[in-house]
């Protein structure tokens, strides 16, 4: 060992607090103007905004983000009817084959640019290479032309009833409007320029990925003459700015918002609204009237859920009171429901719910489970442990099953580790898989085309690839319906038909309050968008 | 002692090294598929499969290894899968929270510590050292979100003396950038103060039980000079090393209290890439706080020759 000169405890000192000052040094240096805190708006949504691109994901985060800054040609109301946003006249010829619509005056881009035909074309066209619905409708297209800056036409080969409903839907992606620089991206490729032509503009300055995003409010914004009525009518943003907090953990974004630090929580936990709502301080208001709807998928392609018994075995077996109470405790906030299109829509009815009537009915569901040719293979049911509806669900799925002599393996992982499991096509015991619990927006559940879940396509279906050629028949029919009473008759025909083949099982329908300051006014309710224009801050 | 500190720092890379191949196949092999999370609930297993593509996660694992390798062997730790933002820049963003948490819970930590540790020595025994042992033993049983709920409840709800949550920076004034710290400090520090003040009267017991120190109060040395000064000192090695090793505690409390007390550190940056599979921005945190933990090892090993003299190296 070499002896050197010891460095002395000053000098170590000296470099310890010389260290410390470099690290405390401030992290911004430029500080930026910001607006006063009356004209912003601090929000804590359900999730963190992981993808910025909204077509390129069905996440509903970036629906949201979405509908801050990207406008759309058209958009439901209160009411769930489709109004006009971006379009001002449209109309269909008489064989109903060719759709004109022309564009409102004042649309322009936030980096100026007017909005043209060009840019809602090439917007159209990534939008339909990812969404369902889209691609369900392009089937049916035959071009999509320009006439002009502000008039653009859909040349259909046959009548096609749902297509200002599939521009006008909520459930996601929707049908954003970007720059035809963005819209020209890869649909398979995320857009890296995030400029619309919506309310709020994105401030990415200010945005730290993960920990907040931030929107400002959009000067040149024309909005429509009407008023606000979820994302139709005039989209007047009355705040400087809006900020989504990514706020990972529930008891905080409850202590802040219950501190005034945020001003809106999207989802507080159901088991402790009963806190909340002694709070003067605050209002809980039901947004998404339509809510959500628990789910469970069975796999078509391995037994014992290939054969029909089985599948029915489920529908007698489950109660969806169970399902509600295990998580939702209050039944202020959740319903039964047999419809396959769920309740509180236009689309629900009552075709084929004898079972419902019956449910639970264990020695019915035995009884089918044996007539299936069940033995006591394992079936293998899936369980995200870290989301508390998937968790105590399938619990109650395993007991169920077990109580009428099922041979129940529960894999239990994380929802990340489900999500991986459930493309697995092979059969149980070599990675795949029998069951499994998720759960979608009710106002999707409503309509046939716009759920993923609601095709039974077979191997190109949704996870569990149901078969069905009278289920698709009847969605193409759905489609091309021109009016409400025609779709509401041919929804009768595809539930009728649907608790026959059993493509799922419903585990019940709930809705989530949103908590916010009593000082925030002008919340929208709509389903699948919490839209932040109409919002005042007192 | 030069050649000491090469040879740690050629055998940091080594670790490093280690644990990169360790940490890429940990969450290449372990279950949950990014480009499923990306795609969203609602999509068909077909655009997942499009999307998995895109990212490259069918390619070969080595193949995938070999790309990240090299990447990381230029400096560049990749780009986050979710939001295309490089990998160092959103470590950049979100190192100074990170940094002004650890830092002012080890100086709160070793402070309350040290101080309570060498009373509870000094008067072995008593009333004092019985209360310090109970504080030191509920402090290390009590996870951190427990106190972190706590002290929200009882100083930001109940009082509202400080916030709930989030951070400031230093740039916009001390007190708002202490306040914002103070109770996420004092929820992590409490069970490393609970770590270090066992260790700092057990080293301290057995110094004041030596001869010299005997000489020293029988030659009328104070006790304050005496404690802190010849037998602190005396009694540093063991305390220096648990500090060492205290800061792995704290970079696991770290990840819990930043999003308790929502700070936007590398903890919570972490936190949210391993739920969402985000394998660029897991691999190079990990990466990161191992290359931290040797350097501040061998600081540690560094220190021993300031506290005894008859180390070298």
């Amino acid at each position: 060992m070499t002896r050197r000169a010891a460095t002395s405890r000053r000098q170590f000192l000296q470099t310890g607090l010389a260290a410390s000052a470099a690290v405390a040094a401030p992290g911004r240096l430029t500080a930026q103007s910001a607006p006063a805190a009356a004209k912003t708006i601090r929000a804590v949504m359900h999730g963190d905004l992981t993808v910025l691109d909204p077509i390129w994901t069905t996440a509903n985060m970036s629906a949201y983000h979405g509908a801050m800054l990207y406008d759309t040609l058209f958009g439901i109301d209160a009411n769930l009817d489709t109004k006009p946003q971006m379009v001002t006249k449209w109309g269909a010829s008489d064989d109903q084959k060719t759709w004109t619509f022309e564009l409102r005056d004042g649309l322009k881009f936030t980096d100026g640019s007017p909005v043209t035909t060009d840019d809602v074309i090439a917007s159209l066209k990534r939008w339909a290479a990812r969404d369902g619905a889209g691609q369900h409708m392009m089937q049916r297209v035959t071009d999509i032309a320009k006439k002009d800056d502000k008039t653009f036409q859909f040349i259909l080969k046959e009548p096609y009833g749902y297509l200002v409903d599939a521009l006008g839907k909520t459930s996601t992606p929707l049908c954003y409007i970007m720059r035809k620089k963005e819209a020209e991206t890869n649909p398979m490729e995320k857009i890296t320029a995030y400029v619309g032509s919506g309310p709020f503009i994105f401030n990415e300055t200010e945005t730290r990925q993960g920990v907040r995003y931030v929107y400002d409010r959009n000067p040149n914004y024309v909005p429509r003459a009407e008023p606000a009525s979820g994302l139709a009518g005039g989209k007047v943003a009355k705040v400087d700015r809006i900020i989504f907090e990514n706020m990972a953990d529930s008891q905080t974004a409850l202590a802040a918002l219950q501190a005034g630090e945020i001003d809106f929580y999207e989802t507080p936990p159901i088991d402790l609204i009963g806190q909340l709502e002694g709070d003067s301080n605050l209002t809980l208001e039901v947004l998404n009237k339509t809510g959500n709807i628990g789910w469970l998928r069975m796999n078509f392609l391995h037994p014992p859920f290939n054969n029909v018994d089985a599948r029915r075995a489920m529908l007698y077996l489950l109660d969806q009171e169970d399902f509600m109470k295990a998580t939702f405790g209050n039944a202020k906030y959740y319903k039964k429901c047999p419809s396959n299109f769920g309740c509180g829509v236009p689309m629900e009815n009552d075709a084929n719910t004898g079972w419902f009537k019956e449910a639970p009915n264990p020695a019915k569901a035995k009884e089918f489970l044996q007539k299936s040719g069940y033995k006591g293979e394992p079936i293998l049911l899936m369980q995200a442990t870290n989301i508390d509806f998937m968790r105590n669900a399938a619990d109650l799925v395993a007991g169920a099953l077990r109580s009428i002599g099922a041979n129940v393996q529960v894999a239990s992982s994380d929802w990340g580790g489900v999500v991986n499991r459930r493309a697995v096509k092979a059969p149980p015991d070599q990675g795949g898989w029998n069951l499994f619990i998720t759960w979608a927006d009710g106002n999707a559940v409503s309509n046939p085309i716009a759920l993923a879940g609601h095709a039974a396509t077979g191997e190109k279906a949704w996870f569990g690839w149901p078969s069905d050629a009278k289920n698709e028949e009847l969605r193409d029919k759905w489609a091309v319906a021109g009016s409400l009473a025609e779709k509401q008759n041919i929804a009768r025909e595809l539930q009728e038909n649907a608790w026959n083949f059993v493509p799922h099982v419903w585990l019940g329908q709930w809705v989530a309050p949103t908590a916010r300051r009593k000082n925030l006014t002008g919340m929208l309710a709509v389903p699948g968008v919490v839209p932040f224009w109409n919002v005042q801050k007192a | 002692m030069l050649a000491f500190i090469i040879r740690r720092l050629f055998s940091t890379l080594l670790v490093m090294g280690l644990v990169g191949i360790f940490i890429f196949l940990l969450l290449h092999l372990s279950p949950g598929d990014p480009a499923a999370i990306i795609a969203g609930d609602n999509a068909t297993p077909a655009q997942i499969e499009a999307i998995r593509t895109s990212l490259g996660l069918n390619d070969p694992l080595h193949a995938q290894f070999g790309r990240w390798a090299l990447r990381v062997l230029n400096g560049d730790l990749g780009i986050s899968i979710f939001s295309n933002v490089p990998v160092a820049t959103l470590i950049a963003q979100r190192v100074w929270p990170t940094i002004s948490l650890a830092l002012t819970t080890i100086v709160l930590a070793v402070v309350l510590a040290l101080a309570a540790g060498v009373l509870a020595a000094w008067k072995a025994g008593s009333l004092l050292d019985r209360l310090v042992m109970i504080l030191s033993v509920v402090g290390f049983s009590v996870p951190v979100f427990v106190v972190g709920y706590l002290l929200i409840y009882v100083f930001a709800i109940s009082l509202r003396w400080l916030p709930v949550q989030g951070y400031t920076p230093l740039s916009e004034g001390l007190w708002p950038w202490a306040s914002h710290l103070i109770l996420p400090s004092l929820a992590l520090g409490l069970a490393y103060v609970a770590l270090i003040a066992r260790i700092t009267r057990t080293a301290m017991l057995d110094v004041l039980a030596e001869d010299y120190m005997r000489t020293a109060r029988a030659k009328g040395v104070a006790t304050g000079p005496m404690l802190f000064k010849h037998a602190l000192k005396s009694a540093g090695v063991p305390i220096v090393t648990v500090i060492g090793i205290g800061i792995a505690l704290l970079i696991g409390g770290v990840v819990i209290t930043e999003t308790v007390f929502n700070l936007p550190g590398i903890g919570r940056l972490v936190v949210d890439a391993i739920s969402k599979r985000d394998y660029p921005i897991i691999q190079g945190v990990i990466l990161l706080f191992s290359g931290v933990y040797v350097i501040i090892n061998l600081l540690v090993d560094l220190s021993y020759t300031l506290l005894d003299p008859r180390i070298r190296y």
